[in-house]
């Protein structure tokens, strides 16, 4: 039996992201104190500019699910949403974010104070049906003004003008409701610089994903809470400002040949959502020297914005990110993972079969069936959830891996 | 005299086999209720509704996680063992997460000749009229490319003719049943399939016979609890039969076939505006309402039907049904009508859910 190693280095980034983690939270509450609108909105589109430019907080439900997890409160939301009468068969973002919303969130001393309460809501039709109906109850629930928006689930390659356009008119109606909310007049210059801030962001994400080409990796998928600022950031310079700090420190590992490992044998990817609350098992690869060096996951901002096109480039944002990662289409997941596969010299794929979320589970065993037969690329398959530690079997993770990069070590011609 | 359509229902795909070597016209395959088959009838194509049960459901195990629902897996697994190999292509119109992944998982493993995804939106203002008439166009040129005709908005409008008769007809038939006419609700399913699998030509005259028998019989009341049942796919015959051999009588339902298509009619006017309003107005699906539209269409056929009683009959994994249901209990607990939650693995009536069918029945005779 191999000996585990440990991770010789994260990154220094980490520090200044808890401060960006506790900043956020902090500045929600301080909205709320002195009096400016906190709304409350599902996670990846353009709405988070719009926010931005009109000095609105938001709040992303779905982003606080990964810190309960992470924190361990996530148990105590699925009894809330349990006795509130919700399947265990439903996601486990859902769950915990219903179990909070309706129930958790009256709880005291929670770390980072919780959340705070929303002024208002906006309910999307689509999204994911669970974040569709994750709206739906805090609608119901809440009695705040709600907006209700649309947001069609289009393949991203059969994006044409009608979905921008049609794009563009519910970002219209969000900002006449935002301008009626706060009695201020929407600045269309200001939603240039945040579109701006947005793009630099992608840009410099994709450089920094870029930097993991390199032999030995700068850093492994353990280091994707970095995401924080793509999710809850965009749009502002904190995300900027962080990037470039990440980049400098991932090119000065390039540079001086650094890996995140010692002796970088394996390449990985991963397929679906990370498990929040064991975010450890990034680092069980090690003791074959093995990294994950790319994920679906985070190709969800590989996406440029038009300054010039303010509205435009939201909208778009706001169509794409979700198909990106998700099942709206196969071929195009097929195609960004075959392209990252090449680009990253992956060895393996992990696919984590994710109770919890059916839009990026389903195709895995295709995905899998293409990379074996057109890439020749080896994949396995484990079991898990990326909120609910009750369905994941650590022992049974390990069984499956072991064997796995045993045969992936064969391969490469490192027997031990 | 029962609405016999089970007989239709079950030769459904051999009539649909003979209509397509007999006229030589293509055979799309279908999987949500909100495909604007109106459209692929106006290009003499046969519309039809892929459904069913595999009796090998490990077959689909190979591309779906057991996480997803069952009739998702039962439809993949009838595709893998050929059933629906006759199909030309297949059309789908996103409304749930899973069915949206099965048509992905099914185009690229069956490669049928012609595959499209409908992308709906979820408004119904003025914006989202204009929107959905571009998704239709693309739709209809594609269709152009695909079948080598033109588009006729007056073939069109002849299809939405016969769309609004078979739809009205099929609302009398709900409508004679709730009056009293002793009729399974098993039969009004098979009919609700058969609208959706067969030939249009062949379907419809068979209903005008059914309604007008119908209206000649003596009617008299069941006397039973009126029930209505809710949920997604509800296809399992025996338990239709066993709700209704356990005293209900099944008048009204709330499910993926079934009234909430037939409430409307396509109105007159720009066909391709009018069949556009009707998908956007229609009762809406789990997956494609807001709670407030969805609670005053289930109020409303609540009073409409005269319902003692409600059933969910729920598939296990189904998250727009799951997720929706504390909130509809609770609107139905506010009406006082007493209602039950059946979670089904698939189609099978266990002896768990006939005791609890019981019980529930049991619990309302005590009232």
């Amino acid at each position: 039996m191999m000996e585990e190693k440990k991770t010789t280095k994260r990154l220094k980034a980490n520090t200044a992201l808890r401060q960006i983690i506790t900043d956020f939270y902090a500045d929600a509450h301080r909205a709320k104190a002195e009096g400016r609108p906190v709304g409350w909105i599902p996670p990846m589109n353009g709405l988070i500019e719009l926010f931005y430019a009109m000095d609105i907080h938001p709040i992303f439900p779905e982003n606080w699910a990964p810190i309960c997890a992470a924190i361990g409160t996530n148990s105590n939301n699925f009894a809330y949403a349990q006795r509130r009468g919700y399947s265990s068969d439903l996601c486990g973002y859902f769950r915990n974010n219903i179990g909070y919303a309706l129930d958790g969130i009256a709880e005291e001393n929670q770390p980072l104070d919780g959340l705070p309460k929303p002024d208002f809501l906006i309910s999307f039709g689509a999204g994911c049906i669970p974040t569709m109906k994750t709206f739906q109850v805090l609608c119901d629930h809440f009695n705040v003004p709600v907006f209700r928006a649309d947001l069609p689930q289009v393949a991203m390659e059969n994006i044409g003008e009608h979905h921008i356009k049609y794009g563009v008119t519910q970002i219209k109606r969000i900002i006449k409701f935002l301008e009626d909310l706060t009695g201020k007049r929407f600045d269309i210059d200001r939603l240039r610089q945040a579109v701006a801030y947005t793009d630099e962001a992608c840009r410099l994400w994709d450089q920094i994903m870029d930097a993991r080409r390199t032999i030995p990796s700068p850093f492994s998928a353990a280091e994707i809470g970095i995401m924080f600022v793509m999710v809850t950031r965009h749009g502002t310079k904190i995300a900027v400002d962080f990037l470039r700090d990440v980049l400098e420190e991932v090119r000065g590992k390039v540079e001086r040949g650094e890996g995140v490992i010692l002796n970088e044998r394996i390449r990985l990817f991963w397929d679906n959502i990370p498990l929040w609350y064991n975010m450890k098992l990034f680092n069980y690869f090690e003791k074959w020297d093995a990294v994950v060096v790319a994920e679906t996951y985070t190709s969800a901002w590989t996406m440029r914005m038009d300054t010039d096109k303010p509205l435009e480039s939201i909208a778009y944002k706001s169509l794409v990110s979700y198909p990106l990662v998700s099942c709206v289409s196969l071929d195009k997941r097929i195609e960004l993972i075959r392209k990252a596969v090449v680009d990253y010299k992956i060895d393996g794929a992990i696919f984590h079969s994710n109770r919890s979320c059916k839009p990026i589970s389903m195709g895995q065993m295709d995905i899998m069936k293409m990379l074996s037969e057109e890439l020749n690329i080896p994949g396995v398959m484990f079991d898990g959830d990326h909120m609910d530690g009750g369905s994941f079997s650590e022992a049974q993770f390990r069984t499956r891996i072991d064997a796995f990069m045993e045969m992936l070590m064969e391969r490469k011609g490192n027997i031990y | 005299m029962d609405i016999n359509f089970r007989d239709l229902y079950e030769r459904r795909l051999d009539i649909v086999k003979e209509h397509k070597e007999k006229d030589n016209c293509p055979v799309i395959g279908t999987l949500c209720s909100y495909v604007p088959v109106e459209i692929l009838h106006s290009f003499g194509i046969i519309p039809v509704r892929i459904w069913g049960q595999s009796e090998n459901l490990h077959k689909a195990d190979a591309l779906l996680q057991p996480f997803i629902c069952p009739p998702v897996r039962h439809l993949m697994a009838l595709g893998l063992e050929g059933h629906y190999n006759f199909l030309d292509g297949i059309v789908h119109c996103y409304t749930c997460d899973a069915t949206c992944g099965l048509f992905n998982i099914w185009t690229r493993n069956l490669k049928p000749g012609f595959s499209h995804l409908i992308s709906l939106p979820y408004m119904t203002i003025d914006e989202s009229l204009t929107y959905t008439m571009a998704e239709f166009n693309n739709f209809i040129e594609k269709l152009e490319s695909f079948t080598g005709k033109k588009f006729s908005p007056d073939n069109l409008k002849r299809s939405i003719t016969i769309h609004n008769e078979a739809r009205s007809l099929m609302k009398e038939v709900y409508y004679l049943k709730k009056a009293g006419f002793p009729a399974g609700y098993s039969g009004i399913s098979a009919m609700n399939i058969c609208s959706q699998t067969l030939p249009l030509e062949i379907f419809l005259p068979e209903l005008r016979k059914y309604v007008k028998k119908m209206k000649e019989d003596d009617r008299g009341s069941s006397g039973k609890l009126k029930i209505l049942i809710s949920g997604s796919v509800i296809s399992d015959t025996s338990l239709m039969a066993f709700i209704e051999e356990a005293g209900g009588d099944i008048v009204a339902d709330d499910a993926c076939i079934g009234l909430r298509m037939l409430r409307d009619e396509i109105s007159e006017g720009d066909p391709l505006q009018s069949l556009a309003r009707y998908y956007l107005t229609r009762p809406p699906c789990a997956s494609r309402s807001d709670f407030p539209s969805r609670k005053a269409h289930f109020l409303e056929t609540l009073t409409d039907f005269d319902i003692d009683a409600v059933i969910f009959i729920h598939q296990k994994f189904c998250d727009p049904h799951l997720s929706d249901h504390p909130f509809m209990k609770k609107v139905i607990d506010e009406t006082g009508i007493p209602n039950m939650q059946l979670e089904m693995e698939g189609d099978e009536l266990t002896g768990r859910v006939q005791t609890r069918i019981e019980s529930f029945f049991e619990m309302l005779e005590r009232r």
